[in-house]
This record gives structure tokens, C-alpha cells and sequence, in this order.
């Protein structure tokens, strides 16, 4: 069975559609890349599944570890182990990382039927993650991505993946404006948490993130649809001759 | 002497009230400034929001005040009378013949709780002062409270305004006094939780040479709760941190009016007023920074930060920096808005539900003012009456 399931979907904001009759399958263990030039609602895609409620669902079906996804509060998906790398994580002033990162672990297991973690064992888990991306011991006590840098603020998120363990996890153009050196500890932690029984989809512009974290498939956003689909060979034709040809050949076939 | 009685402004406002005893200086000060200023209506500039003169035209009755009830603490005199043997007097700081309410809680209160630190006494136990307020009608009552800190000392002081059934016509009227003497050290929080009743509350300090006071002002319930808070710093190199907290709901009607009175060099202020407005309530912030001309190397900070959480609260917020001096930093900002809506999906992305995620953010933004309040039970006692107010709110 897969673990999501997208058929047909559509979506607009402020009465502009962005997403016409988008479909994707991914199993559990894959790693699905989405590229796309700019506008192209590779961003849409993302929010609309995490249950982003300032995008409005008009038609579609999308089906999660086999229940209905678009009926589930933004909570439910997050419980019922579906992660948003955000592109642009939210600075919270006051909420300190370790009591956001309890609160959410809390709630996230409660779901599962687990118990919240002894004080001890939470914070040995979560020093062991914060290893798997490089971040110091005094970012976690600090307020939840407050002053951080950019290339901290996507750690940041990875992080908070590894904490939560989900099984399908969206990355929402994390690589972009990382230095090479963020890059790789971002795309270190995701290859040290990819197992057979989870799933990626990263969204990026950049096929550089690409020769980190290998795709089994690659997928063409434009327009609001899918318009090509291969393996990781296509991103590395993207990057050398561009979006164009794409949009000349989507043309012509229209 | 009977005629006399019937025409003072006293018993005008209130019945049951009697002329200012002529032997008394100090209530016919305070007598003499409430029949030339009488009670301000809501034409007057810092009451324009917030109309108590209302409870005095639909009449009050003068009642004793219940005792505030106090801890005993080594190191401190504490003692409840109706007259002063020694030491500073109530009406040290002249505060009855600048102010309506304040005058009025001169004229009429009955006995004045003095607590009084000595010289050089570090005083390790904190002092707890509650003042319950029970009034079945139109009660009006007044209490008094003096707090003098001699010369390198220090105190930590928590002011509880409770009751749980006054009625929304009575009014209870409190003042202290507060002396922070040379190098000492004062750290005084109040906590007001009345229900439906009506407060008005004035506080005004002096602070010497090197003094610290910080004072952190709670507003968790009340039909009407207004705050008058003075601080005077008369001696260089005092330091001066007000904080206060607000949180309303229903028809409720808050008001923090702060004054810092910087008058010599060398001082410095810092001001964080924070709170959360749900149903249709009303909320005033006014904060005056003065800094007099002698008043050079002053640093003056003042915030106040506001989130509404229906369509229907209003706040009123006004920031009032007056600058005499031409060598000093000062600042201030005010801002009101809604909860972050981001903040709240990033949150729910991560698997806590919506009250969850609006709670934790809240708390959060009542922290900065939290924090400065040292005991850290005090702390954890406030912050679960918060949370468990955001709840009532249902926000």
C-alpha cells in the first residue's frame, strides 16, 4: 500500500488556483524530489498538505498511510506522522526549543499511545538528535528559532524531524540560500533517518541538494501539474539547459 | 460643627462619610483638595476611559475594610493601627493633595499598615500582604499601606487584592507609600484578582541614592481595575523596574497609569506593560517617562505590547515621553496587534492542537514580565492563573 496517495488535486489562494490536477504516489522507503520553476506551486503543495488553512482545497483526493488527509486539522497530520520542513521557519520569542520540542514529542506520542518521555531520557533523545545536525546545546535552550541564522533556522527543522520520527517528511526548499557546508549536515541528517519504512519529498529549486540526498524519482512542477517525472538523470538535465525547454515542450503538447 | 458636616464634600460623595477631623492636618489637606477638585469625570484627560466617578453618582456607602491580613517575616516591623507613633507619616509623599482618589482614601481610611525595614537589614523571608475585598452592595472602603526601606536594606513584598463576591458597586480604595532609602533594595508585587468588583489603586515612591525598586502589577480579574503608579527617583544612580501583566475578559476594564519622575542624573527606568484582551473589554496603558532639566546621563525605557483576541476588545494605549534634559537615552514603543497566525500553524504543524498552540504562545508572551518576578512559586502560581484564565477565555 502507499503511504500517500495524491489524485487529481486542486488548489487556490485568494481566488487564484495554483495547484490543477496534481498527482503523486510515494511509497514508503522512496525519496521524491519536486523541481519546478518559480510560481509553479511547488510551495502550495507543501502547505496544502501540512493543512495550511489559507489555502483552499476545490478538488482532489489525498490519501495518508490509508486515512483522508484533507480531513484531518493541521495536528492530526502532524500526529498521524506527516513533517513540514518549513521554507521559512517561524521565529517564536519566549517558546524555548526544549519546551516546544516536549510539548509537540508529548503530543505526537500520546497519538501513539505512548506516554511522555522521562525528563531524563527526553533530554539525552534530544541531545542525541541535536548531534545529527550540528547544533550546539545552547541553540535548544534558546527561544525556537529566535536570532537564529538561516542556515541554523533549517538544521533547525531537520532537527525537529529527527525528533518527531515521522513517517512521510516534505522539505519546503530547505537547501536554498545554504552555504555547502550547511547543506551537508542538512542532507547528512536526512540520509542518517531515510529507512525503508519512511519517505521524502524535497522540494527545491537547486539540483545541487540533489548529489546529497538521491532521488529515486524526479518530478517536473509547472503550472500547477506534473508535467515530467524520471530519475535523478532529469534534475541534472534541469540544471544544465534550465526550465525553458520544459515549457517550450508542455506548450507545443498543449 | 453639625452643619459643618452636612456640607463636606465628604459625605457629598459618600454616605455615612463624616467632615475630616479638624485636629487632623493631613485629612483636611486631603478634604480641602477634594472640595476644590471633586471626584474627574471622563472629561478629564487620564480618565477619559475608565468612568468611576459613575459608582459615586450611583452612590456609595461607607463600610470599615476587612484587615489585611500579614505574615510574620524577621527583619520587619509590621503593625496595623489607626494613628503613627514615629517615623515617616502617612502623606509623607504629598500624594493626597495631587490626586482625586487619592485624597479621598486620605480623608477616609481608618488604620494604615506600616511596615518598616531598619538600616542595613537584609530581610531574607518574603513579606505577604493580603487584602481581601468582600462587599455585598454599594460598599466603598478605604485601606493604607506604608512601606519604608531605611538605608541598605531589603525587602521582597507580595500585595494580594482577592475576593471572590464583591459586588460590581462597591468600590475599595487603596493607597501606598513607599520609601526606598539609600542603596536598598525593594521588589514589590501585586497581584489583583477581584471578580466583579472595583479597584482603584495608587502607588507612589520615592527612591534615594542608589536605590532599586521593582515593582510587577498583575491584573487577572475585576469589573474595573485602575492603577495609579508614581515613582519618583530622587537620588542619583536609583534604578526603577516596573512591569505589569494584564489579561481581560467579558466587560472588563483595566487601566495602568505609571509616572517615572526622573529628577536628578545618573537613574535609570525600565517599563514592560504586556497584555491579552478577549470579549469586549477595554484596557488603558499610560506611561509617563518625565525627565526633568537636572536630569542628564538618564536612561529611560519604556514598552507596552498588546494582543486582542476578539474584534470587539479596545485598548487604549499612549506612551508620554517628556524630555527636559539634552544628554540621556530614552525610549519607548507600543504596539497592538493579533496573535501571529503563522506562529500558530508552524505549532500545529508540529502536532499541539489549536488552544494548545494559542496557549503556549501567550504564556509565552506573558513570560517577559513573568520572569522578573524573583520567587519562582509566586511565578509558577501566576502562570497557572493565567493559563487557567486563557481557558475561561476559550481563546
Amino acid at each position: 500500500m502507499s503511504l500517500l496517495s495524491i489524485k487529481n488535486l486542486k488548489a487556490r489562494v485568494e481566488e487564484k488556483d495554483i495547484l490543477k490536477g496534481f498527482n503523486l504516489t510515494v511509497n514508503p522507503g522512496e525519496v521524491h524530489a519536486i523541481m519546478g520553476p518559480n510560481g509553479s506551486g511547488k510551495s502550495t503543495l507543501a502547505s496544502v498538505l501540512a493543512g495550511n488553512e489559507s489555502f483552499e482545497v476545490t478538488d482532489g483526493e489525498v490519501e495518508f498511510d490509508g486515512k483522508n488527509l484533507l480531513d484531518m486539522a493541521p495536528e492530526e497530520r502532524a500526529r498521524e506522522g506527516l513533517f513540514l520542513a518549513f521554507q521559512y521557519p517561524v521565529e517564536i520569542p519566549g517558546v524555548s526549543n526544549v519546551n516546544f520540542m516536549k510539548t509537540a514529542l508529548a503530543e505526537v506520542r500520546k497519538h501513539r499511545g505512548l506516554e511522555p518521555m522521562e525528563a531524563k531520557d527526553f533530554l539525552a533523545f534530544m541531545r542525541e538528535k541535536q548531534q545529527l545536525v550540528e547544533l550546539s546545546g545552547n541553540l535548544a535552550g534558546r527561544s525556537v528559532n529566535e536570532g537564529f541564522s538561516g542556515g541554523e533556522k533549517k538544521r533547525n527543522e531537520i532537527f525537529q524531524m529527527a525528533m518527531l520520527e515521522p513517517k512521510l517528511a516534505i522539505l519546503d526548499e530547505t537547501d536554498s540560500g545554504l552555504d555547502i557546508d550547511a547543506l551537508r549536515i542538512v542532507a547528512n541528517g536526512v540520509n542518517k533517518l531515510k529507512s525503508k519504512d519512511n519517505a521524502f519529498i524535497v522540494i527545491t529549486h537547486y539540483q545541487r541538494l540533489l548529489d546529497y540526498i538521491v532521488p529515486d524519482f524526479v518530478h517536473v512542477l509547472y503550472n500547477g501539474k506534473i508535467v515530467r517525472s524520471g530519475t535523478k538523470e532529469l534534475a541534472l538535465e534541469l540544471e544544465e539547459k534550465g526550465y525553458d525547454w520544459i515549457k517550450d515542450e508542455v506548450a507545443a503538447e498543449a | 460643627m453639625s452643619e459643618a458636616m452636612t456640607t463636606s464634600i465628604l459625605s457629598d460623595l459618600i454616605s455615612g462619610a463624616k467632615a475630616a477631623d479638624s485636629e487632623c492636618v493631613l485629612a483636611q489637606e486631603a478634604e480641602a483638595f477634594l472640595t476644590e477638585n471633586g471626584i474627574p469625570s471622563k472629561k478629564h484627560e487620564d480618565w477619559k476611559y475608565t468612568n468611576i466617578k459613575r459608582l459615586f453618582d450611583n452612590g456609595l456607602e461607607l463600610i470599615s475594610a476587612n484587615d489585611v491580613s500579614f505574615n510574620s517575616v524577621d527583619g520587619v516591623e509590621t503593625r496595623l493601627m489607626a494613628s503613627m507613633p514615629e517615623g515617616r507619616q502617612p502623606g509623607f509623599t504629598g500624594i493626597h493633595s495631587k490626586e482625586a482618589h487619592a485624597a479621598l482614601n486620605t480623608a477616609l481610611f481608618e488604620k494604615v499598615l506600616v511596615v518598616r525595614v531598619k538600616k542595613g537589614t537584609q530581610v531574607s523571608d518574603e513579606l505577604i500582604l493580603n487584602q481581601a475585598i468582600e462587599y455585598a452592595g454599594n460598599h466603598f472602603a478605604a485601606t493604607r499601606l506604608l512601606i519604608e526601606l531605611e538605608d541598605n536594606a531589603s525587602l521582597k513584598c507580595q500585595l494580594h487584592f482577592t475576593g471572590s463576591h464583591a459586588s460590581e458597586k462597591s468600590l475599595h480604595n487603596h493607597v501606598t507609600e513607599i520609601f526606598v532609602g539609600q542603596n536598598s533594595q525593594f521588589e514589590f508585587n501585586i497581584v489583583q484578582e477581584i471578580t466583579e468588583g472595583n479597584l482603584v489603586n495608587t502607588t507612589e515612591v520615592f527612591c534615594q541614592r542608589d536605590a532599586n525598586f521593582t515593582t510587577n502589577t498583575f491584573q487577572l480579574s475585576g469589573k474595573l481595575l485602575r492603577n495609579n503608579l508614581n515613582i519618583r527617583l530622587q537620588g542619583e544612580n536609583a534604578e526603577t523596574h516596573l512591569n505589569g501583566f494584564y489579561m481581560l475578559k467579558g466587560s472588563e476594564l483595566f487601566d495602568n497609569h505609571t509616572l517615572v519622575d526622573h529628577l536628578v542624573p545618573h537613574c535609570e527606568s525600565n517599563e514592560v506593560y504586556r497584555g491579552i484582551l478577549g470579549g469586549k473589554s477595554t484596557c488603558v496603558f499610560n506611561g509617563k517617562v518625565f525627565v526633568h532639566p537636572e536630569a542628564q546621563k538618564t536612561n529611560g525605557y519604556q514598552q507596552n505590547n498588546n494582543i486582542l483576541l476578539t474584534d470587539n476588545a479596545t485598548m487604549n494605549s499612549k506612551p508620554e515621553l517628556e524630555i527636559y534634559a539634552d544628554d540621556v537615552r530614552c525610549s519607548h514603543g507600543s504596539t497592538t496587534g493579533q496573535l501571529d497566525e503563522d506562529a500558530v500553524f508552524y505549532l500545529r504543524a508540529r502536532g499541539l492542537d489549536e488552544f494548545g498552540a494559542t496557549a503556549l504562545l501567550l504564556t509565552a508572551f506573558a513570560g517577559e514580565v513573568l520572569n522578573s518576578v524573583s520567587n519562582e512559586e509566586l511565578r509558577n502560581i501566576l502562570e497557572r492563573k493565567i493559563q487557567a484564565k486563557l481557558k475561561e477565555m476559550r481563546v
